[in-house]
């Protein structure tokens, strides 16, 4: 393998400076990513922040206006053929041949990536048991559902067995139990494969990444585990009780232990940088306060997300 | 080989498509039936000329006219004076005659001089004269193949062309036909990119030939079939081989080729069906007008015709016609085959760089 010096073998893939300029617009703005051999990364961002385009990049769909990137020691911009034999890509549009069925379709992907006939169809076999396609298998594809064309979009992705896998909005619209079994999918590969897999559900990126980086303004705005992230949002607790019968007298004695008391209608907010559960339960019964509920309030990458990049997500 | 199984993929989208191939097939037969019934063949009235023979009434411009009046389709009506029907046309009586000038036995003796003929025709009524003229010349490029004089009567009774409208228009609509090629392989490049599936392929160790070859590979056997479809309803519909069919075929295969070099550019420049489609009609369809698919080219104004003469249609229409109606050899269009497999050649390697740097982009 022609590495160039100074690349970590364990690094899956590396940017360095990574920019990409649509005219006056700067898509993705000087990205520095490590991601490791076998580490499932997600790319997380509003809509127009950068993400497909950085996937386009390391695709060698697009050429860096600066900068440039690795992938499994390759570099993007010199050896981008090298890189093509070594990735697999499910695009943002399912990006199928319509009027061929799923074994044409996988058939063709690995001709070009030169597989035997034989290890064609035994990869193709397994992965369309696995995905629960193997029942439709020669129909052509222009009569699928969107769930069935974004699973063998997947399936197309991995027939040649690539080191390397890019999932860009892998279940983008699709319907809970479709989105579940490519998630469930996906969480198999975890280990075997190094993937970086871009979402607009944070839920997904929560349950299946090793590692996310949020990027808004084609900047990589924060990175880490999720739960790192999780826990470095605040350095606050917080704890949510539905109440009865609150009084005054108790609010006034809430605000003298605690640094942040708010109500809401029936619902009292607590924060201070500990909380003790057992503790507040117990003065507000002992004040004669009815409890319906009470929770201490877990972040989300939601929360992250939107402190990090103000913006609400859309689809 | 990576763009064998690229092409084996854009051939099963287009025979799978059972529309576009009707639209592709269909549209060149429709033309070559109704201009058929329309203006040649059984159907079709005779057509009638007005004959003056200027040249004393020599042995060779007398056999020539015999042979216009053995013409099936021809109702040859003799007039011994220039005057009369020049009355004759100005009273509305006549809308054409033709003129067999002073000096046309002499010069059709001598090989390599061109031979005149003129046809003078109602302004009023440019159509007739637009029929007769492919007629005529069909006939009198039949008939000045003969070298000897002697032979005159025997040979002008031998010509075998039933319809020659429908031997000029045939060719005309076979080079249409084949041009409908253009948007047709646009649509399936451009489809590709407006579905991602391309950008899909580009992700792969693919490498811009094996596109170029494999869109290119796909349409072959559609040029092979349907040219040998067109020439199948052209002689059913009474068009007479005179030259050897397979030299013709050539001619049609070759100018597929330059077609599909023209879709794969445009392909490559257009990246919706909105802009594909209607840029390749606006460029084909002046394209045809003036390559002579319709009407005969010598009625254009000369800088027209040199445009056109640039243009690799109009050199497929002008190899055709010699070989289907005059039985020209390979050696006689030569020069046309050199116009048409050079612009194939330049079109395939301008696909292959547009296509390279699309993948560079």
């Amino acid at each position: 393998m022609n590495v160039r010096v100074g690349v970590k073998l364990s690094e899956a893939i590396q940017t360095f400076e990574l920019t990409r300029h649509f005219n006056s617009l700067v898509a993705v703005n000087h990205i520095n990513l490590e991601i490791g051999k076998g580490e499932l990364f997600s790319l997380l961002g509003p809509n127009g922040a950068g993400k497909t385009t950085t996937i386009r990049m390391l695709c060698c769909l697009l050429k860096p206006t600066s900068g440039t990137a690795q992938v499994m020691g390759y570099d993007i911009a010199e050896e981008p053929f090298k890189v093509k034999e070594l990735i697999g890509v499910s695009p943002q549009e399912t990006s199928i041949s319509e009027r061929l069925n799923c074994w044409e379709n996988l058939s063709l992907i690995g001709e070009i990536h030169r597989l035997t006939s034989t290890e064609t169809k035994r990869r193709s076999q397994e992965l369309l048991e696995r995905m629960g396609l193997i029942e439709r298998s020669k129909d052509q594809v222009r009569k699928f559902s969107g769930g069935m064309k974004r699973r063998l979009s997947l399936i197309m992705a991995l027939v040649h067995d690539p080191e390397v896998l890019f999932l860009d909005e892998p279940t983008l619209g699709l319907d809970p139990q479709s989105r579940r079994a490519i998630w469930e999918y996906i969480a198999q590969l975890k280990g075997k494969k190094t993937i970086l897999l871009t979402t607009h559900y944070l839920e997904e990126a929560d349950v299946l990444s090793d590692r996310l980086a949020i990027i808004d303004e084609g900047k990589i705005a924060v990175l880490g585990t999720p739960e790192e992230l999780k826990k470095n949002l605040s350095d606050k607790q917080t704890m949510v009780i539905k109440v009865g019968n609150l009084t005054a007298e108790v609010m006034s004695g809430l605000r003298g232990r605690y640094a942040e008391v708010e109500q809401r209608n029936d619902e009292l907010i607590l924060s201070a940088s500990e909380l003790d559960f057992k503790e507040i339960t117990e003065y507000l019964y002992s004040q004669g306060i009815t409890i319906r509920s009470a929770a201490l309030k877990q972040p989300t990458l939601d929360d992250v997300f939107i402190q990090i990049t103000g913006k609400e997500l859309r689809e | 080989m990576r763009f064998w199984a690229f092409g084996k993929r854009n051939l099963k989208e287009i025979y799978r498509d059972p529309l576009a191939l009707g639209f592709l097939l269909g549209m060149p037969i429709a033309f070559i039936v109704i201009f058929s019934f329309a203006f040649g063949g059984e159907h079709a009235s005779p057509l009638n000329i007005s004959v003056v023979n200027e040249d004393n009434r020599s042995a060779t411009s007398e056999a020539f006219v015999q042979c216009l009046e053995n013409m099936e389709n021809l109702e040859v009506n003799r007039i011994s004076e220039k005057s009369q029907a020049e009355e004759e046309l100005s009273t509305g009586k006549l809308s054409t005659y033709l003129v067999i000038p002073e000096g046309f036995a002499q010069q059709a003796k001598q090989e390599g001089q061109p031979v005149k003929l003129e046809l003078v025709f109602d302004e009023a009524d440019p159509m007739t004269a637009q029929r007769v003229e492919p007629v005529i010349r069909v006939a009198a490029a039949k008939f000045l193949q003969i070298s000897s004089p002697l032979d005159i009567k025997l040979l002008g009774q031998g010509v075998e062309v039933k319809d020659n409208y429908i031997n000029y228009m045939v060719p005309g609509m076979i080079v249409f036909g084949l041009m409908i090629l253009v948007p047709t392989g646009v649509r399936i490049i451009v489809t590709d990119k407006e579905k991602g599936f391309l950008s899909r392929l580009l992700t792969t160790p693919a490498r811009p030939w094996d596109f170029i070859l494999g869109y290119a590979l796909a349409l072959v056997p559609v040029v092979a079939v349907s040219t040998m479809i067109y020439l199948g309803v052209g002689m059913g519909m009474g068009l007479s081989m005179v030259g050897n069919l397979g030299l013709a075929f050539l001619v049609f295969f070759i100018i597929g080729l330059c077609c599909i070099g023209i879709a794969m550019i445009l392909g490559a420049l257009f990246s919706s069906e909105a802009q594909g489609e209607p840029a390749c009609w606006f460029f084909l369809l002046p394209m045809a007008m003036i390559s002579g698919a319709w009407w005969p080219t010598e009625q254009m104004p000369s800088v027209l015709q040199r445009i056109a003469a640039a243009f690799p249609f109009f050199h497929a229409m002008d190899a055709s016609r010699q070989v289907i109606t005059g039985g020209a050899s390979f050696t006689t269009i030569l020069p046309d085959l050199y116009w048409l497999i050079g612009w194939t050649v330049v079109l395939f390697a301008i696909g292959i760089i547009l296509f390279r740097r699309q993948m560079a982009s």
